[in-house]
């Protein structure tokens, strides 16, 4: 989300610790939602500081069959790089979609944005990716 | 209601199909799966669940921070959330069961006490009262004696035997009385009197449908229709209902001083 470990760890401590004081209230977060939620929002907004990536900017290429190959070649952090370069709300979108841990009923709960949206913000996600991938680590069929 | 529209786009859902199964899934999104696997994008549709499965294995392989990692293996991060009690009676889910409850249970004890002293006879009473309160005294054959007398007029006229009026209301005057056929009750003898527009009314007592023996009863039974009330003894297997626009506390004087 943020592509920098110490904005990601700080954004963390501080949803823990607001869970920490809620919980002091006897107002404990209902749910683990909670959690992605406001760190979702910590993230953003330690984003929001510097250069913002802008809609549609991005080529677009479909999907290539040798992409698991070329991904295989990618290190996590390059990944995570691209994925926090990525506009607003499709950087969440991608971060909650392949962390593979929620139901398409919490993804949208989370990002509050209907299904259409959500399938447009994953599927152009994907076609930026194979470009860039295409750009970075080309595949050459032997 | 759905997450997804009424006719939900399935090629829109088959997009972002979940990377690996999860028992949760939605109906909607199990059919988008089936048909993109089935359909002429199976391909494709492959393709985009191999490339899913690549970079979520990448995003497994992000390194966690060290301390993060251990805050995760060590705390509970995620309590479970206690429910009080206060809070659970306040949920409005609970709030409107139980009131769902106390209304049926209110009607039910209703429904329990009116019929609690019932008595054999007590429908037909009910059903009197009703006569009672639509009756007119326009209606009954004018005259002027003691309610006591007219048990003759009825044995005599209408061949109804032990059609007696009891002691306590023997003395009272009469205003007019009647003797019709009802469809449940049969042959009903009505008499007005002058007394707080007092109606009497003497009508056959309810057999045992068992053994069809008749039960008298010398005490007075109450019985209550929309501000009507009736008090009814049985003698001989004829009733008697002394009936009164009020409580039971109105009728209850006169069934007292009687006394003998």
């Amino acid at each position: 989300m943020t592509g920098d470990a110490s904005k990601a760890q700080e954004a963390f401590q501080e949803t823990v610790r607001e869970a920490a004081l809620r919980s002091a209230r006897d107002e404990a977060p209902p749910d683990r939602l909670w959690y992605f939620r406001d760190a979702r929002w910590r993230c953003v907004a330690a984003c929001e500081e510097g250069l913002q990536a802008e809609p549609g900017m991005l080529e677009e290429t479909e999907i290539s069959p040798s992409a698991p190959v070329q991904i295989e070649q990618l290190h996590p952090d390059q990944l995570a790089v691209w994925i926090s370069a990525a506009p607003e709300p499709q950087r969440s979108a991608l971060a909650l979609f392949y962390l593979d841990e929620f139901s398409l009923r919490e993804m949208l709960a989370l990002l509050d944005v209907k299904a259409a949206e959500l399938s447009e913000l994953i599927s152009s996600g994907r076609r930026q990716f194979q470009a860039w991938l295409d750009a970075t680590t080309p595949h050459y069929e032997a | 209601m759905s997450i997804f529209q009424i006719r939900p786009n399935y090629s829109s859902l088959a997009r972002c199909a979940p990377i690996t199964e999860k028992p949760g899934t939605d109906r909607a999104m199990r059919v988008a799966i089936q048909r993109a696997r089935r359909g002429k994008k199976a391909a494709p549709f492959a393709q985009q669940q191999a490339f899913d499965a690549a970079l979520a294995k990448l995003v497994r392989a992000i390194p966690v921070d060290a301390q993060v990692a251990e805050w995760f293996a060590n705390e509970s991060l995620i309590p479970l959330v206690k429910h009080g009690w206060k809070k659970i009676l306040l949920n409005p889910v609970v709030v409107a069961i139980a009131l769902a409850i106390a209304v049926i249970g209110g009607v039910f004890a209703y429904r329990v006490h009116e019929h609690l002293h019932d008595f054999p006879g007590a429908d037909k009473a009910r059903r009197l009262l009703a006569v009672a309160a639509s009756t007119r005294s326009v209606l009954l054959d004018p005259l002027k004696t003691d309610a006591g007398a007219l048990s003759d007029l009825f044995f005599m006229k209408y061949r109804l035997e032990h059609y007696d009026v009891p002691p306590e209301f023997a003395d009272f005057k009469a205003l007019g009385s009647r003797v019709f056929d009802d469809d449940e009750v049969h042959h009903v003898a009505q008499i007005w009197a002058v007394e707080k527009r007092m109606q009497f009314f003497l009508f056959p007592a309810e057999k045992d449908p068992k053994d069809g023996s008749v039960t008298d009863f010398s005490d007075w039974r109450f019985v209550e229709l929309e501000g009507w009330t009736g008090a009814v003894q049985q003698q001989n297997g004829v009733c008697f209902m002394a009936v009164i626009r009020g409580r039971e506390k109105d009728l209850v004087p006169y069934l007292e001083k009687r006394k003998p």
